[in-house]
């Protein structure tokens, strides 16, 4: 540590002994400015190096990668046949595609309203001084999301089965009718809400009790003296300082949303009819099925557009209505 | 041309000496060669057919080590004829990779795209296997596997070629019939060598259902994964495609009369709808609560491991009911082929291993004798195995009856290079028109449009 520090501050033009030149690096001190400038910094430099070279490796490379890729149609072996943005241009009219991106914008709005809802409540009475064993409830609360998917979406896929699943023998004990849970378009679209909302319901909690920990109880007491009902209070006071929270809560949801794979995958194989394919479902059909890569890399272009889009809109319209506040 | 012809035109060539040559003879002998040579190619392939093919001799010595990828049931039976390959190569070191088919497939295609990685040997379905020989990423054996062509199930090599050479070796094949719960059909009075054509077989759907109050067969509705629909297709001989490639499942009347003969199980409650491989499924199997599967072979080896292996006695089989007077009766469904991989750099080991594990008949009988797994080696039909009562099937010569359909399989455009994609393409539209949202023209009219958009086929 010493040493890096002795260098840090040591001059760039330092002047060196001839008999040195040979073991000193300042020997081979770049002449460019930019980079003389950087010299000194070369021990911290390379201390740091790693996490950037495995970074551009495995992740910018591939980025890049990709959008080479996306110009080219490969199946996986051999050359790659260069066609422009004629994957962008099929993409275009590609009703799979679309329905798929379709789904996902659905299934946000089945689960992550009613989601969101729940943990703000939730964590409302966890943060209260009144319950007991705090920390057991917030450890049950958060046990799913570090569940294994796969095992947690076989189970639910059990559970959910219209003849011999557990929850419809449980409807008609209280005598109501079989529920096509993973059989009919629009229950398996509720199915695998369901099942995010178990898997996801801990983790927001979470954040929503981290926010709520950044308001003063006083401002709610205040508003108690003024003869404000605890209903009103939450929702006029607590639930507003809450919304830099709720908002980047949702975000994380709408983005989740979209790349969502495993739970599809397992619970409903993007069935029935196509109803729970999500894009990155799609995205992965099409490389390891079809075996058309260079479109799948489109497909993954367009999907992070649509990403960026969706959330920057969703950002922007958060942030006007504060200013009309 | 024959060789005869060769002898007769060719080899007075010989018996001129060079010198002696006038002008004419010249000229003769030029029109000779004018004969001769543009037949050249043709002789010579004539004659290098009847010649061993030119191949170095595995021996003992043959050295090497090798991956294997597969899944548990295929590499279970591979693994019973590991001692003896162990001891006729001593020098061969070979170790499993067990995975799901569809993990096999996605880390074989990671491989295939890195350009490194890949196995010696994998297990391949026929289904996927027309992607890999096309995509060029398995090894060319044609040099070897020469001599089992004609000792194989002719239909098995359909995917392991192209421009006529050879990619894979055939495994099992994947002949077809009816297994029927012999319970359930007695109870019904129904006497299974009455079904002879698909009417009969409705006809006794019917009664089953009323006398018994079981299901016909299991056919998921929104569910629904076409592999029924495939194997029909494939009895008739038809299929996705023709012969040429093109689409024909809107064209072909046949298609629609299958997926509506399907469809009227569905509107009069005689199939049950359930999910393939899972337990409802399972429990229907066990239970007799459905009372036939049409399946392949290979399904009998899940009904005695463990889909209902209570049921022994319980169970028989009777070949496909045919669609019209004279028809076929028989059909595939899955099979699979061992090949070698082009990046590996064991091929002579890897040869070793596939040769000896399913080039001999005594392989493939064992692994057949104790894992279900059916020969294609046709002489291995010939064993007396094959004439053995089979306890599970209420003493029924099954064997014989799989035996027989696999040399009868038809050919059909069902396994193509795209048949991932046109499979999970028709699915939805089949449950689509299981649901009652759409006619069986439709179905097949919206699925051969999108197979034509995004395969690029006529």
């Amino acid at each position: 540590m010493g040493e890096v520090r002795r260098r840090l501050r040591r001059p760039p033009d330092e002047a060196v002994a001839p008999g040195d030149l040979l073991l000193d690096a300042t020997a081979w001190a770049p002449r460019r400015a930019w980079a003389r400038s950087l010299w000194p910094y070369r021990w911290p430099l390379l201390f740091i190096s790693p996490f950037f070279i495995l970074f551009a490796v495995f992740n910018v490379y591939p980025i890049g990668f990709s959008f080479w890729l996306s110009l080219h149609d490969w199946p996986g072996l051999g050359p790659m046949d260069f066609v422009g943005l004629a994957n962008y241009a099929e993409l275009s009219h590609d009703t799979i595609f679309w329905n798929s991106m379709l789904n996902a914008a659905l299934l946000f709005f089945i689960y992550v309203p009613v989601m969101t809802f729940l943990a703000v409540v939730i964590a409302a009475v966890l943060n209260s001084r009144f319950l007991k064993l705090q920390g057991m409830w917030r450890a049950l609360i958060f046990v799913p999301n570090i569940t294994s998917m796969v095992a947690a979406g076989y189970t639910f896929r059990l559970m959910l089965d219209k003849d011999s699943g557990a929850l419809n023998h449980a409807l008609a004990f209280v005598h109501v009718n079989a529920v096509p849970w993973l059989d009919d378009v629009w229950w398996a679209r509720i199915s695998l809400g369901l099942l995010m909302i178990w898997a996801w319901l801990g983790y927001n909690t979470v954040l929503m009790l981290a926010g709520l920990q950044t308001i003063p109880p006083e401002l709610v007491e205040a508003a108690k003296v003024d003869g404000a009902t605890a209903i009103q209070a939450f929702r006029r006071i607590t639930v507003p300082l809450l919304r830099p929270m709720i908002v980047f809560a949702v975000t994380i949801s709408i983005i989740g949303t979209f790349s969502m794979f495993t739970e599809p995958y397992i619970l409903t194989r993007g069935g029935p009819i196509r109803a729970t394919e999500t894009p990155v479902y799609q995205i992965f059909n099409t490389t390891f099925q079809d075996l058309r890569f260079g479109y799948a890399a489109a497909e993954s272009y367009v999907y992070f557009a649509i990403i960026v889009v969706v959330t920057l809109f969703q950002f922007w319209s958060v942030s006007s209505r504060d200013s009309v506040q | 041309m024959s060789e005869d012809e060769l002898s007769t035109k060719g080899n007075p060539l010989s018996r001129w000496p060079e010198s002696r040559l006038t002008r004419r003879q010249m000229i003769q002998r030029m029109g000779v060669l004018g004969i001769v040579l543009p037949t050249l190619p043709a002789i010579l392939e004539a004659c290098g057919e009847e010649a061993a093919p030119a191949v170095t001799a595995l021996s003992k010595d043959t050295s090497g080590s090798i991956t294997v990828w597969g899944w548990k049931d295929s590499l279970n039976a591979l693994k019973l004829v590991d001692s003896e390959f162990t001891a006729a190569y001593p020098n061969i070191t070979f170790k499993y990779v067990e995975r799901p088919p569809a993990e096999t497939y996605r880390n074989i295609q990671l491989a295939i795209a890195a350009g490194s990685g890949a196995p010696d040997v994998a297990l391949i379905e026929d289904s996927h296997l027309p992607q890999y020989v096309h995509l060029g990423a398995l090894a060319d054996i044609t040099d070897w596997v020469k001599p089992y062509v004609s000792k194989i199930v002719s239909y098995k090599w359909t995917w392991t070629k192209k421009s006529n050479r050879y990619y894979a070796m055939p495994w099992d094949p994947g002949p077809v019939a009816v297994f029927y719960r012999r319970d359930v059909f007695q109870k019904a009075g129904v006497d299974p060598n009455s079904i002879q054509t698909w009417d009969d077989f409705y006809q006794a759907a019917k009664t089953i259902k009323e006398k018994t109050g079981a299901f016909m067969w299991q056919q998921a509705k929104a569910r629904n994964d076409g592999r029924l629909f495939e194997t029909l297709l494939w009895q008739r001989g038809t299929g996705y495609v023709d012969k040429t490639g093109s689409v024909i499942l809107d064209k072909d009347r046949k298609v629609q009369q299958t997926l509506e003969y399907i469809g009227r199980f569905w509107t009069d409650g005689l199939a049950a709808d359930q999910e393939p491989w899972t337990d409802p499924w399972y429990k229907g199997q066990s239970g007799g609560t459905s009372a036939t599967v049409v399946e392949a072979v290979w399904m009998g080896t899940f009904f005695k491991s463990f889909i209902a292996p209570k049921a022994a006695g319980n169970w028989g089989v009777f070949l496909l009911p045919m669609w019209e007077a004279g028809g076929s009766r028989a059909s595939n469904d899955g099979g699979s082929v061992l090949a070698i991989f082009d990046q590996s750099t064991q091929k002579n080991a890897a040869r070793a291993y596939v040769e000896f594990h399913l080039g001999r008949d005594q392989s493939q009988l064992l692994m057949y004798e104790k894992t279900d797994i059916f020969p294609s080696l046709k002489p291995a039909f010939a064993d007396p195995f094959f004439q053995e009562a089979d306890p599970y099937f209420a003493d029924q010569k099954v064997r014989t009856l799989f035996a027989d359909v696999a040399a009868k399989i038809p050919d059909a455009g069902i396994y193509s290079t795209d048949y991932q994609q046109m499979n999970s393409l028709t699915t939805p539209e089949i449950q689509k028109y299981a649901l009652g949202q759409q006619s069986a023209q439709q179905a097949l009219a919206n699925a051969a449009s999108l197979i034509r958009d995004r395969t690029h086929r006529s």
